[in-house]
């Protein structure tokens, strides 16, 4: 269920997006940090759905939270005339990174364990089977 | 409880329906900006880039800028040197007139006098001579003569007024003249009068001689200009 809604809003997104009326390239750099922002939030989130410590309170304003952020200390940063995106950037994408690897860490480790027990069961119904032949 | 799960499933679900419909629309936009934006184009390019531009362009504007300025300094330069020639040109066409005026080899008018001397038949008068004729010409001269004529001879610097004896004929300027005798004179018409006439004067006693001489002050006298030509050779 979840993924068919994920699916349409991915769908009627990319329609709309394609559709959209251009917005001029200065404010393109806004637009990538607020992407950036939000890919880790929702990164964030599925790493929190793993530790089954999700909080859609959380992951909501965290993803227009951090993206609406970015996008103000990208501004502040022009008028400052300090390159601060590029501060967001480095801690968007090192937390995307170790999002990423949390994720990748507990996939590896289901799968692990998943094959050991396959590999488990097989050898309990071969030492079964071995005992049923004994017994034979 | 079970309701209180559906409800919280059916937000996530709308959450993270709304969430992806955000992201992807965003992204796709700065796709399709990034693939077709023109990054050469001046409407696209970064501040830095553009000051960089704006200096290079600044720089390009003052040479050519100091170009001009140096183009038209020379060109002022030239207008110039073309109107001081121009000056020195016109300055040396009017010397050059003034001096020709001067020197007897242009035709001049302007106000003065025309004195004719008759030849009498009577034998008891004394002929006209060159120095009669000398006489009038200095007393002309003395008196602020610019240009003076005897019979279209006109005088000038080495001009001669001769008598030859033998012959008994008046040569002016190498030219054998005959009466009656035209002298005309260009300038103060009554100071030119006045030095011939009057106690003293040349005209005065020449007709105390009884010859036949009438001056008249005119308006208008024309002297023609020297026919000969003048040649200078050990002169430098």
């Amino acid at each position: 269920m979840i993924f068919i809604a994920i699916l349409i809003g991915c769908i009627l997104g990319a329609l709309i997006g394609m559709n959209a009326p251009m917005i001029s390239y200065t404010y393109s750099s806004y637009l990538a940090i607020a992407v950036i922002a939000a890919l880790d939030s929702v990164f964030g989130g599925i790493n929190s759905v793993i530790n089954k410590n999700f909080d859609l309170k959380i992951f909501v304003t965290g993803f227009f939270g951090n993206a609406i952020l970015a996008i103000l200390l990208t501004i502040l940063g022009q008028k400052l005339n300090v390159d601060i995106y590029l501060a967001a950037i480095v801690v968007f994408v090192g937390r995307m990174f170790i999002n990423l690897a949390m994720i990748r860490r507990y996939f590896v480790d289901k799968w692990i364990k998943a094959f050991e027990e396959r590999k488990n069961r097989k050898s309990k119904k071969e030492e079964k089977i071995e005992a049923k032949t004994e017994e034979n | 409880m079970k309701n209180g799960m559906k409800k919280g499933k059916i937000t996530m679900i709308i959450t993270a329906g709304i969430a992806c419909f955000a992201l992807v629309l965003v992204m796709t936009m700065q796709f399709k900006i990034v693939n077709e934006a023109d990054i050469t184009s001046i409407e696209n390019m970064r501040k830095s880039e553009l000051s960089t531009e704006l200096a290079n362009w600044k720089t390009r504007y003052d040479e050519v800028n100091k170009q001009y300025e140096e183009t038209t300094a020379m060109i002022e330069e030239y207008k110039n040197n073309k109107e001081s020639n121009e000056e020195t040109s016109n300055l040396m066409d009017s010397e050059l007139e003034q001096i020709n005026m001067s020197l007897g080899k242009t035709d001049v008018e302007g106000q003065g006098v025309i004195i004719s001397i008759k030849e009498t038949d009577n034998e008891e008068v004394e002929k006209i001579t060159s120095d009669d004729l000398l006489v009038i010409v200095n007393a002309l001269k003395l008196a602020g003569a610019e240009a003076i004529s005897i019979n279209d001879q006109r005088i000038i610097n080495m001009s001669d007024i001769v008598y030859i004896d033998a012959a008994s004929v008046i040569r002016v300027n190498g030219e054998r003249i005959l009466a009656p005798y035209t002298i005309k004179a260009i300038g103060d018409s009554s100071y030119l009068e006045s030095s011939l006439i009057g106690n003293g004067g040349a005209i005065d006693e020449m007709k105390k001689k009884g010859q036949d001489v009438t001056i008249d002050k005119e308006n208008n006298v024309t002297i023609s200009k020297y026919n000969g030509d003048i040649e200078t050779k050990y002169m430098e």
